[in-house]
């Protein structure tokens, strides 16, 4: 399959069909999988809103001092997006490739494995698209609030945007799904790439900036951009164009770049097809 | 009868080993073709290249008369594949499971209600379709995983070790289902460890040793070629003489069973043999494939 026609499977009818097949798993145990993304929130909003924010007090965003609870809360919706796509494809995948054999028996059938790679990552990305608009609804009562102030329409303008940002993670997380040998290997690319993104992104706290090296790193971090474009349109109503242009490419070059050797690598590694 | 698989010339090597060489097979409606051989024969990379698990390193595979280089996905609509370990999803329940494996093809199956209703009445599994796969025995395991691989009706079938661990009684089903599925016309092939099987199944067999088409032919045919017409089944230890009547006629046998010494003969060899020993307490058997197998792997001495 030569690579035009590798990202061309993205939009078959069987990458369709295996992703819907996560869905129908996901609708039969919503009860047990809507509980994470609903009581997250809620926490957050309220352990470092009410809590640290007390202490902290507000912080400047675009000009103008924010309260903390608000600040965070487009923190959230980025940090949800970018931890269920990327953990989705990491342990999710991993446990359906590894433990129950599931590409398996999809690819004795019409399926093939790049639309099992793509099945994969449209699914983390529709889960993640899932838990974020959970996220937002909690955010929107809690604007009802005194806690928190932000725009309703902003929050509901950032999803789609959230959802492209979504593709790549799921992208990353399924390439080193490929190259981890065991589910207990998962802890390097979760503590190694993962939760720095997740802390050089401004989910939870801007970066204080001057440092030439962490302004490079925060710059190349599309967790980031994505972070700032939510916040920019709940807080503000604004959409910052360098960060969906810069967050998005980075996004495009991850998608590009990863997934044609992940697709390699698990041909050797699902399949046994180690060439000659 | 339609011509259902033709694969030629097939070659594929891995880690830099040849595990296939020139390889060509064919099978036809209502037919089965057992592939035999000892282990790294290369009987399941053969299999896997002809259900699309491995792409060949050359040669060409063509599926009820579509070419996998030229339309897969059509290839691939023709054939219903049941792997050697259970792969069923484990998140659904036997029914459910039907259901996802046929929403894996295209065009759908028309009346697929009826026929997974169908599947489910003929492999025995009605009464655990609500049920998840891993509460089945390891009989209906496999009943499941052969019901699956006919949930998109194949005209070819793939069958890899489909009784491997199962017990007589179960195994015994399943042939007779796998019989069934050959009188409607499917063609099927059939790899096994099971000498027994292998006869009792398939129409022709093809025996192939390090990746190499050593005979190609009805199970009758090659154990003829192979093994001989008789076997004399001698306990041991032998007699001296015994020994060296084997040894001046250029005759190995294997050990069948411990104690017991299978020599493989033709019928003037046994003629010979039992000229030379009249008092001698000795069984003569049919051949069977398990000679073959010894034969093979070099088990004969």
């Amino acid at each position: 399959m030569n690579k035009l026609r590798f990202y061309g499977a993205i939009l078959d009818w069987q990458s369709r069909a295996v992703w819907g097949r996560h869905m129908k798993v996901y609708r039969r145990n919503w009860y047990t999988a809507f509980l994470p993304p609903a009581a997250e929130p809620v926490l957050l909003l309220l352990a470092f809103g009410l809590g640290l924010g007390a202490h902290v007090g507000g912080i400047s965003f675009g000009g103008r001092e924010v309260k903390y609870a608000s600040y965070i809360a487009p923190g959230i919706i980025a940090y949800t997006i970018f931890l269920t796509a990327f953990f989705q494809t990491l342990y999710g995948a991993f446990i359906r490739m590894h433990y129950q054999r599931t590409w398996e028996g999809q690819l004795t059938t019409q399926v093939e494995l790049p639309h099992v790679i793509w099945g994969e990552i449209i699914w983390a990305t529709v889960l993640a698209a899932v838990y974020a608009s959970i996220v937002a609804v909690v955010i929107i009562l809690f604007n009802f609030t005194p806690l928190i102030d932000i725009s309703v329409w902003g929050l509901i303008a950032s999803l789609p945007f959230c959802f492209l940002f979504g593709v790549g993670f799921a992208a990353a997380g399924l390439a080193f799904t490929a190259w981890m040998p065991s589910i207990d290997h998962m802890n390097l690319p979760v503590f190694l790439i993962g939760m720095p993104m997740a802390f050089t992104s401004n989910t939870y706290f801007p970066i204080p900036q001057g440092n030439p090296w962490l302004d490079l790193l925060v710059q190349l971090n599309p967790v980031f951009h994505m972070s700032e474009l939510t916040r920019g349109l709940m807080l503000n109503g604004e959409l910052g164009w360098s960060h969906l242009i810069i967050g998005l490419s980075e996004v495009l070059i991850i998608v590009l770049l990863a997934t044609p050797p992940t697709c390699r690598k698990l041909r050797r590694r699902v399949l046994g097809d180690s060439g000659s | 009868m339609s011509l259902l698989l033709q694969t030629l010339n097939l070659k594929k090597s891995l880690g830099g080993r040849v595990v296939v060489d020139d390889v060509s097979l064919q099978v036809e409606s209502g037919q089965v073709l057992g592939l035999l051989g000892p282990n790294g024969a290369g009987k399941t990379t053969t299999m896997r290249m002809i259900y699309g698990f491995l792409r060949p390193d050359a040669g060409s595979i063509i599926i009820n008369g579509v070419g996998f280089d030229a339309d897969v996905a059509a290839a691939k609509r023709s054939m219903g594949v049941c792997t050697q370990s259970d792969t069923f999803d484990t998140d659904f329940t036997v029914r459910d499971n039907l259901y996802v494996a046929a929403s894996y093809f295209r065009p759908q199956v028309p009346d697929l209600n009826e026929h997974i209703a169908g599947l489910l009445q003929r492999f025995g599994l009605a009464e655990f379709a609500d049920q998840k796969p891993d509460t089945l025995s390891g009989g209906y395991c496999r009943r499941l995983m052969v019901a699956r691989a006919l949930v998109n009706r194949p005209k070819l079938l793939f069958l890899d070790e489909p009784t491997t661990g199962l017990d007589p009684q179960a195994r015994r089903a399943l042939w007779r289902l796998i019989r069934s599925l050959r009188e409607e016309g499917l063609g099927i092939v059939l790899t096994t460890h099971y000498m027994d099987e292998a006869q009792f199944l398939s129409d022709q067999l093809v025996v192939l040793d390090e990746g190499k088409v050593l005979a190609h032919d009805t199970p009758e045919q090659i154990l003829g070629e192979f093994v001989g017409e008789h076997v004399i089944v001698l306990s041991q230890p032998l007699a001296d003489s015994v020994t060296e009547w084997l040894r001046s006629a250029e005759i190995v046998g294997h050990e069948g069973v411990p104690g017991e010494l299978h020599v493989p003969v033709g019928s003037a060899q046994l003629s010979g043999f039992a000229a030379s020993f009249e008092t001698l307490d000795y069984d003569v058997r049919k051949p069977n494939l398990d000679d073959l197998f010894e034969r093979l792997s070099g088990g004969a001495q």
